[in-house]
C-alpha cells in the first residue's frame, strides 16, 4: 500500500514522543508544588521571615530526589560490607588461623553485601533493564559511577575471593589476589555514598559533606561489627567484632554531632531536616539506639545475651541513621529557603562552608 | 571538541505578557504528554514549575508590592511573568553528574538527555541546582528541555521562541544575545526601571549559562536560586573525608585483629 496517500492521525517524530505515560493519577498522585508546605511557615518567626525574604508562593526550588527506600537501605548493607570485607582482609594478613572464622564470616558478608546492594540499586533505576548503561563509561566527576565501578569491582573480588578459598596453589593464590582487592575496595565503597549524597544541589547533604563521609563509614564499621557479633561462633570472633562495633558506634556518634555542628553553621535554615519532622526524628532515635548499643557493649560483660542485644540495636540504628539522612534530604530540597538562605549566606561570606564558587 | 556555535535563549521577563505561547509550543512541537489537569490557585500559574513533561514553565508573581518604576492606579501591585526553562550551563549539574553519559553537550553548547541511553538512576535530579530535570515515574527517564535539539540540527529556532508574540524569548547565538541583554539592561536604567537585573552570566557557581534572562526583582522571587553552585565544585572535600575515613576505618580492622589475636 502506498504510504503517502494513508491518512495517518499524527506523526510520532517529537522528542517526547515516546515517552511511556500512565493515568495522571498515579503519574502524579498530588502535584509536587501543591504537596508540602515549607517547614514552620506557621510560627510567627517564620511569618516575619516570610515576608522579609521573597519565594515563589513557597512552592519548593529543588526536584525532590526521586529515591526510594532500596537505595537507603543499600547504604547501609553497602557500608557494612565494605567494613566487612577490610576487617576480613586484616584478619587474613595479621590474625592467624585463629582468625580464619571470622575472616571468612566477613568476607561472606562482604559478598552477600555487595550482590544485594547491586539487586536493590538496580531496583530502584527508573529503567531497571539498562543497569548494564551504569558501566558503560567511567566518569569521574559523577560519585555514582565512580560508585558502580567500585561497587562491581568489590563485588567481583568478594565473590571470588569466597568462591576460591578452599583452592590450594595458583586458584587460593588467585582467591587471596580477590579478597585483598575487595578488602581495600571495601574502604571507598563504605565511604562513597556519602560523597554520593553530598554532592548534589540538596542542601543540608552537600553542606555536611565534610562529616557525612566520615559518618557513614563509621557507622559501616559498627554495622558490619554488630552483624559479625551476631554471627560469630567462638569468643575470640565475638570478642573481635564486638571491638570493632564499639570503635564504629563511637565514630557514629561523634560523626553525627559533627554533622549537626557543620550544617548548622553553613546555615541554620538548611539544618532543620536534622532535628525537625520525620527526618529528624528519625535521626534521634538513630542516635538514642547507637548510644543504648555502646553502653550496652561496654557494660556486657561475659554476658552472651546482652552482647547480642547490644548488636542487635546497634544494626538497627546504623540502619535508621541511613533513612534518617536519606529522608533529610528530601526535606531539605522541599523547602525553597534552606537553599535561598545558605547561597544567601554564601554570597556575602558568612557561610564558612559554602564559599566554593571560587574554586 | 569545539561547539559548532554556542546558542542560547534571552528571555526579557519586562515583555513577556504571560500568555503561555511558549508552554503549549514546547509541548506540541516535542510531543510532551500532559501532566494532570490541576489548578493550583497560585495566579494564573497552573503548571507551578519546570518538569519531566513541562520544559517552559511560565511564571506568574501576583502581589501586593509596586515596581519602583510603574505607577498602579490601584494601590500596591505588581503582576510580573516569568517565563523559565533549562539554563543549559556550562558546569551542568546533571551531565557532571550522569553515570551513563546519557547527558550530553551537544554542537551546540546545549545540554541535552539521550533517552536511549538513560537508565533513571535519578542522580542528575538531584545535581541540579536550579530544580530542572526530573524524572516521570510512568516513563522512568529523566527528561528536560532540549533547546530544540531536533529544530536546531535543521536550522529552525526553538519552538517557543519561534511561539513567543513578544520576543520576550529571543533565541541566538551566544555573544549577540549577551549584547543584546546588556543594550537592554542599559535601556530599562534609564527608563528608571532601576530594579533590572540580568541573570545567568555571572552565575560563577555554574560558570554562566546559555539560558539568561532580565530579571526587575530578586531571583528568589521567580524561584531561582541566588548563588547556584554545581556540586562537583565542592565534591574535593567530601572525598578528603572518605580518605580520612579509609585511614581510619584500616587502622581500626588492624588494630582489632592484632588485639583479638592477642587475647586468651
Amino acid at each position: 500500500m502506498d504510504t503517502t496517500t494513508t491518512p495517518r492521525p499524527a506523526l510520532s517524530f517529537g522528542e517526547a514522543a515516546q515517552m511511556k505515560v500512565r493515568e495522571h493519577e498515579r503519574a502524579f498522585p498530588v502535584p509536587a508544588g501543591t504537596r508540602s508546605v515549607p517547614p514552620g511557615t506557621t510560627t510567627a518567626a517564620t511569618a516575619i521571615e516570610l515576608a522579609e525574604t521573597p519565594t515563589y508562593y513557597g512552592l519548593p526550588m529543588l526536584k525532590e530526589p526521586v529515591w526510594i527506600g532500596a537505595v537507603p537501605l543499600y547504604f547501609w548493607l553497602g557500608g557494612a560490607a565494605g567494613a566487612s570485607s577490610t576487617l576480613s582482609l586484616m584478619a587474613r594478613i595479621f590474625g592467624g588461623r585463629a582468625l580464619d572464622p571470622l575472616a571468612r564470616r566477613a568476607r561472606l558478608l562482604g559478598a552477600v553485601g555487595d550482590v544485594v546492594g547491586a539487586g536493590l540499586l538496580t531496583y530502584d533505576l527508573g529503567r531497571p533493564s539498562r543497569f548494564y548503561n551504569m558501566l558503560r563509561v567511567f566518569n569521574p566527576r559523577s560519585p555514582m559511577s565512580v560508585g558502580s565501578w567500585v561497587l562491581s569491582g568489590s563485588g567481583a573480588a568478594n565473590t571470588g575471593a569466597l568462591l576460591l578459598q578452599n583452592r590450594r596453589g595458583f586458584l587460593g593464590a588467585l582467591g587471596d589476589l580477590a579478597g585483598g582487592v575487595g578488602g581495600l575496595l571495601g574502604m571507598p565503597l563504605a565511604g562513597y555514598t556519602a560523597v554520593l549524597l553530598s554532592n548534589t544541589a540538596v542542601p543540608v547533604w552537600n553542606l555536611g559533606r565534610r562529616s557525612l563521609p566520615l559518618l557513614f563509614m563509621a557507622s559501616g564499621v559498627a554495622s558490619a561489627g554488630s552483624l559479625l557479633c551476631l554471627g560469630a561462633t567462638s569468643e575470640r570472633e565475638r570478642a573481635a567484632a564486638e571491638r570493632y562495633a564499639i570503635a564504629g558506634k563511637v565514630g557514629e556518634l561523634a560523626a553525627t554531632a559533627a554533622l549537626h555542628l557543620e550544617v548548622r553553621r553553613a546555615s541554620p535554615r538548611a539544618a532543620q531536616p536534622l532535628t525537625r519532622g520525620l527526618s529528624g526524628a528519625l535521626l534521634t532515635a538513630a542516635t538514642v539506639l547507637t548510644a543504648t548499643s555502646l553502653v550496652g557493649s561496654l557494660t556486657s560483660g561475659r554476658s552472651r545475651r546482652r552482647a547480642r542485644n547490644a548488636a542487635m540495636l546497634g544494626a538497627v540504628g546504623s540502619l535508621l541513621l541511613r533513612f534518617a539522612v536519606h529522608h533529610a534530604g528530601k526535606q531539605s530540597a522541599r523547602d525553597p529557603r534552606a537553599s535561598f538562605s545558605s547561597q544567601r549566606r554564601a554570597l556575602s561570606g558568612q557561610g564558612m562552608t559554602s564559599r566554593a564558587s571560587s574554586t | 571538541m569545539e561547539p559548532r556555535r554556542r546558542v542560547g535563549f534571552f528571555t526579557d521577563t519586562t515583555v513577556c505578557i504571560g500568555c503561555k505561547a511558549c508552554e503549549v509550543a514546547c509541548k506540541q512541537w516535542n510531543q510532551l504528554p500532559d501532566d494532570g489537569l490541576v489548578f493550583t490557585g497560585l495566579s494564573y500559574d497552573n503548571t507551578a514549575h519546570l518538569g519531566a513533561s513541562s520544559w517552559r514553565h511560565v511564571a506568574f508573581i501576583e502581589r501586593e508590592k509596586p515596581l519602583e518604576s510603574q505607577t498602579t492606579g490601584l494601590g500596591a501591585f505588581s503582576w510580573i511573568f516569568h517565563s523559565d526553562v533549562c539554563k543549559h550551563c556550562q558546569r551542568p549539574g546533571c551531565l557532571e553528574n550522569c553515570p551513563t553519559g546519557a547527558i550530553i553537550r551537544t554542537e551546540f553548547d546545549t545540554i541535552y538527555v539521550q533517552p536511549d541511553v538513560c537508565n533513571g538512576c535519578g542522580y542528575c535530579v538531584a545535581g541540579c541546582p536550579f530544580g530542572v530535570i526530573d524524572r516521570r515515574d510512568d516513563d522512568g527517564r529523566a527528561w528536560k528541555c532540549t533547546l530544540c535539539y531536533d529544530r536546531l540540527k535543521m536550522d529552525l529556532e526553538p519552538a517557543c521562541a519561534k511561539a513567543c508574540p513578544t520576543d520576550s524569548i529571543l533565541f541566538g547565538e551566544l555573544d549577540e544575545l549577551h549584547i543584546k541583554a546588556e543594550t537592554r539592561l542599559k535601556q530599562l536604567h534609564a527608563q528608571g526601571v532601576s530594579e533590572a537585573r540580568l541573570y545567568g552570566p555571572e552565575l560563577d557557581g555554574v560558570d554562566g549559562t546559555n539560558a539568561i534572562f532580565l530579571l526587575v526583582d530578586e531571583p528568589e522571587v521567580y524561584n531561582l536560586p541566588p548563588a547556584p553552585v554545581v556540586p562537583q565544585k565542592t565534591q574535593a572535600d567530601a572525598w578528603r573525608s572518605v580518605a580520612v575515613g579509609a585511614a581510619a576505618m584500616a587502622l581500626l580492622a588492624v588494630g582489632t585483629i592484632l588485639s583479638a589475636r592477642g587475647r586468651r
